[in-house]
């Protein structure tokens, strides 16, 4: 087990900064997910974590040592790829044995530690298979037995769910946080899908631009997204965000959007009046009362839920979950809450950073009292 | 009517191809066993009324036939490895590491396959002689190189490309340095690049004939080719059923090489590497 500490490492590749000084320290036996779009740095991160790009400036800490320059075999970390990258002319039995011969292992003892790690992993029967006999789910197995053999410090895994189907993820999913419980490793995990980060990690690192968005465990994540950015990124459906102004109003605030001026919760003490945004969680919209009216334009049902869509002004639409299937149609005019006490408030900009204390905390709950939700009504009707 | 018709002229197209192909191998086959009296009958004997091996044997105990085969022998085998050497590690550089002018360097090395060899040969010429190498058997291997690296090296590097960089990645993950996950994983998955390049080279050393002939002019380095022109053909006379022999013999090795390694060739190896 060992902690891993990025201090202040940026990676270019010539004029392309991929990596804009990212500190992250992960503490020793944790699971943390690194979350991000496409070209965030996720990647980029764990590849320089493997030894198989160095950084540009900045240290990289394994344990007590400092790995910047040690090449991946010295490392004493494990990766899983998301191909799988199974050596093809070799069995199964060879694939898994594979770091432990490179390791100067003598192959009398490599016999039995392939067993073990076969078993726990039900690969018994195909030791002697090739790695294109075998199904994806398979594979995946394979892959995770060569990482596993060895007890490596840190296990290194690079979206390795995303090439299975529905079914199958969700079941290692659940075998990859069973198996981290047991094993008490350090793992640190890419993955573009927020469910894979939400169910599995400790703590989730959310990327965006080569920037560390936010690193905090899945609940605060979810419930105090730290900028604009996090609050869009995390949730399905996403969050509703509005673009519009910060007034002052009386001794609080106000946010105004075009045909809408909602009352905010208390913000923190540098927010300034001006652009800014307004985000709201589908759970945190309700239908059936309040001041506001609002006209259904989507309803998507998934049985146990459904999604609706709902214009409460001009170009301003927010999205509601209600439970069950509600005898709604696209067209009905419905009254909407906005529960503003659980609502977000984040500067301008993409990244914009979050300016309303977060919701369940002294702070909030003395500005507002959640259990009376602050009803939000049409420009000039209620502020 | 048109149903049946389709098939039946691509058949005979296709036949009549073959024919056409695989009769003068046939004819080199049968004259190489018909006694001399038997050769210019008219009409032809399709197939012998006796056969003889007089003639492969004549070549075998009277001629230098053998020195000219282990010549060729030696010559294009040594080729082939350095060849296939080169080009394996050239490929591996230009596809998997990043330098200035990679791309131009694999352009212009292609560039030098397209000149004609003609205007290599009297360059090439006076550098041996100035290297003190003229009438080796070296010497052709060096001209071979010359002109079988650059597609040797086009061919390797479009295999190199096709094995994903995260097997070697994960060799190296595994504890292998770079060279030994070279050799434990990406060689291996090259092998038909590996093969296809090699004949590629055998079979352009075996064949060649303009370089040595100018390069090489003494009997102890002739290779097959120029050894037997010399030998069965002069400007009177062309001994046809040496001629023949030889030529079955010269055919025999490449047949049985390229009987061997050709379903290496078809083999997918790279099947089931990555999932992707």
């Amino acid at each position: 087990m060992a902690n891993v500490d990025f201090r202040t490492v940026v990676k270019s590749f010539g004029t392309f900064t991929a990596l804009h000084g990212l500190d992250l320290s992960i503490k020793s036996g944790e699971f943390v997910a690194l979350l991000g779009p496409s070209g965030c740095g996720k990647t980029t991160t764990l590849r320089m974590l493997a030894g198989l790009e160095f950084p540009t400036s900045g240290d990289i800490i394994i344990g007590d040592r400092r790995v910047n320059d040690l090449p991946p075999g010295e490392r004493d970390i494990a990766m899983v790829f998301q191909s799988y990258a199974l050596y093809p002319h070799m069995t199964v039995a060879e694939n898994i044995a594979y770091p432990l011969k490179k390791r100067g292992v003598p192959k009398a003892e490599r016999g039995p530690m392939v067993a073990k790690t076969a078993e726990m992993l039900h690969l018994t029967a195909l030791l002697d298979r090739k790695p294109k006999q075998l199904s994806g789910g398979q594979q995946q197995r394979v892959a995770l037995g060569r990482a596993l053999i060895r007890d490596p410090k840190v296990f290194l895994l690079d979206e390795p769910l995303s090439n299975l189907d529905a079914k199958l993820r969700s079941q290692l999913r659940a075998e990859l946080i069973e198996l981290h419980r047991r094993l008490g490793r350090t793992m640190v995990y890419v993955t573009h899908d927020q469910l894979e980060a939400m169910t599995m990690a400790d703590r989730i690192a959310i990327m965006e631009g080569g920037n560390l968005q936010q690193f905090a465990p899945p609940a605060e994540v979810y419930a105090r997204p730290a900028n604009r950015f996090v609050a869009g990124f995390i949730g399905t459906p996403g969050m509703t965000l509005m673009d519009g102004m910060l007034v002052q109003s009386g001794n609080g605030w106000a946010f105004e959007t075009e045909g809408l001026r909602l009352r905010l919760p208390r913000l923190i003490d540098s927010a300034k009046p001006g652009a800014a945004a307004f985000g709201i969680r589908p759970e945190d919209v309700h239908l059936g009362s309040g001041d506001l009216t609002g006209e259904v334009v989507l309803t998507e049902a998934t049985g146990h839920e459904t999604i609706v869509t709902v214009a409460i002004a001009p170009g301003v639409r927010v999205i509601a979950r209600i439970p069950g299937t509600p005898a709604l149609r696209i067209g009905d005019r419905v009254p909407v809450t906005l529960d503003a006490a659980r609502a977000h408030v984040f500067a301008a900009g993409p990244q914009g950073a979050r300016l309303n204390h977060p919701s369940g905390t002294a702070d909030a709950d003395e500005a507002f009292n959640i259990a009376t939700p602050l009803r939000v009504a049409s420009k000039g009707v209620l502020s | 009517m048109r149903k049946f018709l389709g098939p039946i002229v691509l058949n005979v197209f296709a036949w009549t191809t073959i024919l056409a192909v695989a009769f003068p191998l046939f004819w080199m086959l049968v004259t190489s066993v018909k006694p001399q009296s038997e050769l210019f009958r008219r009409p032809p004997t399709m197939m012998p009324e006796v056969w003889t091996f007089e003639h492969y044997w004549h070549l075998l105990t009277q001629t230098n036939f053998l020195v000219y085969f282990r010549n060729s022998v030696m010559l294009s085998t040594v080729t082939t490895l350095l060849v296939v050497t080169v080009a394996t590690l050239g490929a591996y550089s230009l596809v998997r590491f990043r330098y200035r002018g990679r791309e131009s360097l694999a352009f212009m090395v292609l560039f030098t396959y397209l000149l004609p060899s003609v205007v290599l040969i009297i360059p090439l010429y006076l550098m041996l002689v100035s290297l003190g190498l003229s009438n080796t058997l070296f010497s052709l291997v060096i001209a071979y190189t010359t002109f079988a690296l650059p597609y040797a090296l086009w061919l390797m590097r479009s295999f190199m490309a096709g094995v994903p960089d995260d097997l070697e990645y994960a060799a190296m993950v595994d504890g292998a340095s770079r060279m030994g996950a070279f050799v434990d994983v990406i060689l291996p998955q090259l092998l038909p690049g590996i093969i296809s390049t090699a004949l590629f080279t055998f079979i352009l050393s075996w064949n060649e004939y303009l370089y040595a002939l100018v390069l090489v002019n003494s009997d102890d380095a002739r290779p097959l080719t120029t050894g037997v022109m010399n030998m069965l053909i002069s400007s009177f006379n062309i001994e046809w059923s040496l001629l023949m022999a030889a030529s079955v013999m010269m055919s025999v090795p490449l047949i049985i090489v390229f009987a061997f390694l050709q379903s290496y060739l078809t083999r997918g190896f790279g099947a089931g590497a990555v999932k992707g």
